[in-house]
């Protein structure tokens, strides 16, 4: 079953009905979906497609900052005119899937999906980025630290619906970068990912934000090393970060890595994009 | 059962699927299009990629009720009436881009997308970064590029006609 309702307040109204899982570019959805039936397990659940709905669709800067609808593709990301504050989420934006899926695929998708592996947390937590909920109740915002609960687990209320993920206006000075490892370079997942974005003046590092994927539940920020980067000179900055800064990780040991790897791949990457964006 | 119009090489179709049916379903079952392959179901492999409002998607993955109004091109929709070939088709028959075939119609309807994005023209690099989403595991890839780098020429108009593969 799948519904296509054309407003948001018909899309809500169908969530408050029942069992309706939210469906955007579909690409986390449909895969899962054919292998389960591959398996036998043919899935019955409510579709509640939103790519009917006006207007979410939209990139749009305010007086508070960025606004990036529930329906902004990845490739839209890319193409949009965004400031170096974003170059971070919009070089992620290249690694994910390849362009089909980013042809599909939406920003927001990745982040209701809640995959530790998603690669779209760490730019979005290092921009300090927030949710825009709408509900029965009218509209609410999370941090996303407070949106993110968990492995596949989201704040989300069963009647509630993600719209739009709110960027609070960066310094124009900023800049930010985003590295990835994986075993191949595309159509895979994360062993770890990092994003940075620092602000300078002459030649010295006044605010940096770090963020680590793919090594815990949820990306995380890590504010030790945000505070031990404060007044560094550009060229010290990057060996600045320390394994201790790492600490509060908590990666897998999985097929694809081991949990050391994991952490030291996170540094290792943690330092090139910082030396990246302070290039 | 719902209906949904759709514009598949030109021709206007209304065609009723139940809601679960993928567009990559409604073009080989419905239509008999088979040209667009399913090579993996999961999104990986790039076999079913066909162009929908003029952007490369995965037909495997895109519910063919959200392809409400959307026009599709095929890989059947590139040759003209008269059996002229698209540029890129006939840059992968001359550069023998293609051994058995799978992963074709998929990797033509990507590459066309691809150069089409970038007028400006592509490196062998960005061609090779572009194709991210295909897989081909006979070629190895090399003559894919070259067939691409000689049709780009062909579609910005900087050649007449596909240059000859030189062995
Ligand atoms: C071949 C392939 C490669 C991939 N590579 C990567 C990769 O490199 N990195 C990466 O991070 N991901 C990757 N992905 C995963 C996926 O493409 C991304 O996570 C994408 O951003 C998901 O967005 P979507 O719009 O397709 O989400 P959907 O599949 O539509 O939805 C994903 C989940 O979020 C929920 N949801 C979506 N929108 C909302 C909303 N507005 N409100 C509430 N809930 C919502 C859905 O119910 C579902 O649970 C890949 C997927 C494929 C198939
Ligand atoms: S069949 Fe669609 S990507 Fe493989
Ligand atoms: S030619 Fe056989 S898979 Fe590409």
């Amino acid at each position: 079953m799948i519904v296509r309702p054309a407003t948001l307040e018909a899309a809500l109204a169908l969530r408050a009905a029942g069992p309706a899982r939210p469906l955007a570019g579909g690409t986390d959805i449909y895969p899962a979906q054919a292998a389960a039936a591959a398996w036998m397990r043919p899935s019955n659940e409510r579709l509640l497609d939103l790519t009917g709905i006006a207007g979410l669709d939209r990139i749009e800067a305010d007086a508070e900052g960025w606004r990036i609808g529930a329906c902004v593709t990845w490739s839209a990301l890319r193409a949009a005119p965004l400031p170096a504050a974003f170059d971070g989420l919009r070089a992620a934006a290249g690694t994910i899937g390849g362009v089909q899926v980013q042809n599909r695929g939406t920003v927001l998708g990745n982040l209701c999906n809640a995959s530790p592996a998603a690669d779209g947390a760490p730019p979005l937590f290092s921009l300090d980025a927030g949710i825009e909920i709408a509900g029965p109740q009218g509209i609410r915002r999370l941090p996303l630290p407070d949106f993110l609960l968990g492995n596949r687990r989201t704040a989300l209320a069963p009647d509630e619906l993600a719209i739009a993920i709110r960027i609070p206006q960066p310094a124009a000075a900023a800049r930010s970068a985003f590295r990835k490892l994986g075993a191949r370079s595309h159509l895979v997942i994360s062993i770890a990912m990092v994003a940075v974005l620092a602000e300078l003046r002459d030649g010295h590092v006044t605010r940096a934000c770090l963020a680590v994927g793919a090594c815990g539940p949820v990306a995380q920020r890590l504010p030790a090393a945000e505070a031990a980067l404060i007044g560094a000179p550009i060229a010290m900055a990057p060996a600045l970060i320390a394994p201790a800064h790492l600490a509060a990780l908590a990666p897998l040991d999985d097929l694809r890595a081991s949990a050391e790897y994991r952490r030291h791949a996170a540094l290792i990457l943690l330092r090139r994009a910082l030396a990246e964006a302070l290039a | 059962m719902p209906q949904v119009t759709l514009t598949v090489n030109g021709k206007t179709s209304t065609v009723e699927v139940e809601g679960r049916t993928l567009l990559v379903e409604l073009l080989r079952e419905k239509l008999r299009l088979t040209g667009t392959h399913v090579g993996c179901d999961t999104s990986q492999c790039g076999a079913c990629v066909v162009h929908m409002n003029g952007e490369s998607v995965k037909a495997c993955t895109t519910l063919a009720l959200q392809a409400d109004g959307a026009s599709i091109t095929t890989i059947e929709g590139l040759a003209k009436a008269d059996g002229t070939l698209h540029p890129m088709q006939e840059a992968f028959r001359e550069y023998h881009a293609l051994q058995c075939g799978f992963c074709t119609p998929g990797m033509v309807m990507s590459a066309i997308d691809l150069v089409q994005k970038h007028p400006e023209g592509l490196s062998e690099k960005e061609i090779r970064e572009g194709l991210e989403g295909n897989l081909c595991r006979c070629t190895g890839y090399h003559n894919i590029v070259k067939a691409i780098d000689a049709a780009q020429a062909v579609m910005h108009g900087k050649a007449a006609s596909i240059a000859p593969a030189t062995v």
